[in-house]
């Protein structure tokens, strides 16, 4: 099961994709992921409901959000409205420690993204802030990374003992499925995603 | 510039009045340069003649922001646009567009710190129905230190 876990649609205030037209270009294009997981910035995107394109296109299609924290971009896989409540997720500088405390509160899982870019990932912060407690997991292959941003991302994550997911950040639809992330068993809603990550089974894929 | 403080302010207050006329001509000459063919929106003879959805991103206030919103003397780039039609617009049809602020917020990205700004504009008609809502959003970009 291969899934990008790391997406944006029009939902997002720079999304340029309509969820459907991400499924259309995955199924002309022979993108070979199941699936994408939509991390709208700033939010959880209660009102989406994609079920039914979902099961038109044959494709797993999940939500989650991304926040931001002192220590840059961060992904929240397994959101609950409890969890919404918890912090402001349309914050910018949020405390990372506490993202990751809330998540684990409320079922949920923080996974810091593109963590190799200047300003909103998490290596260049790590000089200034130390490293932040509770991190298990990081995005080391992100679509949307340029130059040794990646390396970046898996140097840290091999020092620190992080593993690592991926995710293409895609914001046009030629761009979904860049990156993604293989499971070994099917994930079919957010709660599996969660379980899944905890598992500790997975391996980040590109085709950049 | 705290955002808060910026949304407490200057949110939801209109700061600009304009009136506009639509003209036929305006109609069709936009619409050809959308590449828009149909004649909805390029034959002033054809009975559904009316403007294509996008055609009131063309019209300006007198003001893009309030006039006393503090922005540190930077001038604000443009982020997009998001027109949202709520009725056909007709030739010959005097619109009146009243401008607030709807929302302002903040973001993070590469090149740091950015501020949002989204200016919206509502179109009424003479009816006072409201024809359109057009949304023009700005940034505002943190130099580093600040």
């Amino acid at each position: 099961m291969i899934l990008d876990l790391h997406s944006h649609s029009i939902a997002s205030d720079d999304g340029r994709a309509k969820v459907e037209n991400y499924c259309k270009w995955i199924r002309k294009k022979e993108v070979p992921i199941d699936g994408f997981v939509l991390t709208e910035h700033r939010q959880f995107d209660f009102a989406g409901d994609y079920a039914a394109l979902a099961r038109d296109f044959d494709l797993t299609i999940l939500k989650a959000s991304e926040v931001e924290t002192e220590y840059g971009h961060v992904l929240v896989f397994g959101v609950t409205p409890a969890l919404t409540e918890r912090f402001d997720f349309g914050a910018i500088g949020l405390p990372l420690v506490r993202v990751i405390e809330e998540s684990q509160h409320h079922g949920a899982i923080a996974v810091p993204c593109h963590p190799g870019r200047t300003k909103v990932g998490m290596c260049a912060h790590i000089e200034t802030l130390g490293v932040p407690d509770g991190v298990t997991i990081v995005e080391t292959l992100n679509g949307g990374s340029r130059g040794s941003e990646d390396e970046s991302a898996q140097a840290m994550a091999a020092q620190l003992g992080y593993q690592g997911v991926g995710g293409s950040d895609a914001h046009i639809v030629s761009h979904i499925g860049r990156c993604a992330t293989r499971f070994p068993a099917p994930v079919r809603s957010e709660t599996e995603l969660v379980e899944a990550l905890q598992a500790g089974e997975f391996e980040a894929l590109s085709w950049k | 510039m705290e955002v808060e403080d910026l949304k407490e302010k200057f949110l939801k207050l209109n700061f600009d009045e304009a009136e506009f006329h639509v003209d036929g001509d305006d109609m069709v000459g936009f619409a050809l340069a959308c590449g828009e063919t149909a004649a909805r929106y390029t034959d002033p003879a054809d009975p559904d003649f009316h403007a294509t959805p996008t055609f009131p991103a063309r019209f300006h206030g007198r003001r893009m922001l309030p006039r006393d919103i503090p922005l540190g003397g930077k001038i604000p780039l443009d982020a997009g646009k998001a027109v949202m039609p709520q009725k056909k617009i007709r030739p010959g049809t005097k619109l009146v567009g009243r401008s607030h602020l709807h929302d302002i917020y903040e973001k993070t990205g590469r090149s740091g710190r950015m501020i949002f700004l989204v200016s919206r504009m509502e179109l009424f008609d003479e009816a006072e129905d409201l024809a359109c809502i057009v949304d023009s959003r700005m940034v505002v970009r943190e130099r580093p230190g600040e």
